[in-house]
């Protein structure tokens, strides 16, 4: 892997040059919390942010975009919409790269998914990596996302005055060399970089009480457990633990005509398989109607489905759906729950 | 997409207790939606138009019913229209209306109209469906004027209007707001029926539940955050009934 070194001073310029170029998503502070919003000027850029109240996946898939229009004015044509641009993600952290990694592989299987597939090729990613944990609720060492070798075009690491940049791909490396002046690493760069790593891995606990590989077949032996009636009387069905979710990709599709009723939109917004309606189909039955259900539904496809189906984990342990959560729902408990009364058996 | 059941149709406006904000948001509408006036026909419209025409399709009614007489006025709507829509929170819930559910009807009469109490027939409030069937509803206090275009839209074409029977909590997580209990703020979107775009959280104040409850909602879950946010149960019964005290009482102390 090759390594370069780009002095923090000079982040702002590169970050201004990109923008003339590419639309710049970056993490800026919103209230006392953080988002990922497309940047307008390099000074809102947060790189000392901790986590984004929504994952950088909204600059891939938005909550809320047009995927068609129908013009039913003589005949009936449908003309689709693919809205993508250059974009550049600045300031990815690396649990939701590996979230990526699944999105990736989600929108590309069964029916190639245009409208996220063209977005995510003309997109870069510029990930960072962590040095200390967002708070209390990540668990990312125990999924294994707490660094990342792979899945970025460029990899920031922060050595105090300068960041030491791995270079992932071949657009990583253009970007470099077109925008900013990033020079080779010397012996001192690398060695400085090995002891910021190596202060870095005793910061980060271990939450899940056991490894992470078990969880597969772990949650294959807890399909009845009570401890998803306990979630289901907790949980509020507000969907907001899967909207905060770095890979959770489902949504609903929506068409609006206009008021002329010849011409309409077809949309798609984000949508949750906690919510009450999400699995109510056509004959009026609805096959996850317990807030139970739903709870077990998600773990399962967190744990288990996800990582059986795709090869990629569906949990990174950001911890944003535990945060997100007004009654304490929490998926790390959860799991340390079932895998302790697994092994009282 | 099915043939509209009607291809111009006729659409009246009819309220009841209000403070007919909501027909206002109709006609404020037009500024961003002038083609609603090439879509349908107005024909009777007291808040905007010197129309009062009784031959009518599509009926949208503002307001809470609050006196036994007001019944006989909204059947005569009823038996006219093919569609009733019930426009906004009082027509669509009771709204504010239903406070006086609350409260013993010799106070509410006594503290209202004074010492001419007798005069006024009056009675619990309650929405419209209490009292006849009702097709559609747009709910809000007041409505969103983008929601009511859809609403509009939906019955040109002859479709049940999409509105949302999901929390707040969705559009606003969708618009990537900060949590209004993160900031130390009470919130009733966890269970208020979203819609509104999650306007009241988007601007920094926390939801109070004017679009109505959603169905199925988790009650005990919302009274133990409420609970853990600081509220007294007397505050959290506050929060349950402000918009929706029909819901809770019905009829209440009046009944």
């Amino acid at each position: 892997m090759r390594l370069r070194v780009l002095p923090k001073e000079r982040v702002p310029d590169l970050v201004r040059a990109l923008m003339a170029d590419y639309r710049v998503w970056g993490p800026k502070a919103k209230g006392p919390q953080f988002a990922f919003e497309p940047l307008y000027d390099p000074a809102e850029m947060r790189l000392d942010y901790n986590i984004s109240i929504l994952s950088p996946k909204v600059a891939l898939q938005p909550p809320q975009e047009r995927v068609a229009v129908f013009h039913l004015d003589g005949g009936f044509t449908v003309e689709p919409v693919i809205e993508a641009e250059p974009t550049v993600i600045f300031g990815m952290h690396t649990c939701d790269l590996h979230a990526l990694a699944l999105l990736d592989k989600a929108f590309s299987a069964d029916f190639p998914d245009a409208h996220y597939l063209e977005r995510r090729k003309k997109t870069l990613i510029v990930s960072m990596e962590c040095l200390q944990p967002c708070d209390e609720h990540s668990f990312c060492k125990s999924m294994g996302t707490w660094t990342a070798d792979s899945g970025y075009d460029l990899h920031l690491i922060d050595l105090g005055d300068a960041y030491g940049v791995y270079v992932g791909t071949e657009a990583g490396e253009a970007l470099l060399a077109k925008y900013a002046q990033a020079r080779p690493a010397t012996d001192a760069d690398v060695r400085r970089l090995n002891e910021v790593m190596s202060t870095k891995w005793p910061r980060f606990p271990h939450r899940l009480n056991f490894d992470a590989a078990e969880l597969p077949s772990l949650l294959a032996t807890a399909y009845d457990h009570p401890i998803w009636a306990e979630l289901g009387d907790r949980c509020l069905s507000c969907g907001s633990c899967t909207n905060v979710c770095p890979t959770c990709y489902c949504f609903n599709v929506i068409d609006s005509p206009d008021l002329s009723l010849k011409e309409a939109v077809r949309m798609r917004r984000w949508d949750s398989c906690q919510l009450d309606e999400f699995a109510r189909v056509a004959s009026g039955e609805n096959f996850r109607e317990a807030r139970a259900a739903r709870q077990r539904h998600r773990m399962f496809r967190k744990g288990k489905w996800l990582y059986e189906r795709f090869g990629e984990m569906g949990c990174v342990g950001c911890g944003r759906c535990i945060r997100a959560c007004l009654t304490h729902i929490n998926i790390v408990d959860t799991f340390n729950a079932i895998h302790a009364s697994q092994h009282r058996r | 997409m099915s043939k509209s059941p009607v291809a111009k149709p006729k659409v009246a406006f009819f309220d009841f207790a209000s403070c007919e904000g909501c027909q206002l948001t109709v006609v404020d509408s037009l500024q961003t939606h002038l083609d609603l006036l090439d879509a349908v026909e107005i024909v009777n419209f007291r808040e905007a138009a010197t129309l009062d025409g009784w031959d009518f399709d599509i009926a949208f009614v503002e307001g809470s019913i609050t006196r036994p007489k007001d019944e006989e006025r909204l059947r005569r709507i009823r038996e006219q229209a093919k569609v009733l829509v019930a426009l906004g929170a009082c027509a669509d819930t009771g709204c504010v209306n239903a406070l006086k559910n609350l409260q013993p009807p010799e106070e509410v009469r006594r503290y209202v109209y004074g010492e001419h109490a007798d005069w006024y027939e009056t009675y619990a409030a309650r929405p419209l469906s209490a009292v006849v069937k009702v097709d559609a509803v747009v709910p809000g206090c007041p409505i969103d004027p983008d929601e009511f275009v859809e609403v509009v839209k939906a019955l040109l074409v002859g479709k049940k209007p999409p509105i949302p029977d999901y929390p707040v909590c969705v559009e606003c997580k969708l618009k990537g707001n900060v949590c209004i209990f993160h900031v130390g703020g009470i919130c009733m979107g966890p269970v208020t029926r979203a819609g509104c775009g999650a306007i009241c959280p988007t601007y920094g104040d926390g939801c109070e539940g004017c679009r109505g409850i959603i169905p199925h909602p988790n009650e005990n879950a919302m009274e133990e955050v409420l609970d853990e946010a600081g509220l007294t149960l007397d505050d959290i019964m506050h929060y349950f009934t402000m918009f929706n005290a029909y819901r809770e009482v019905g009829t209440g102390k009046w009944e």
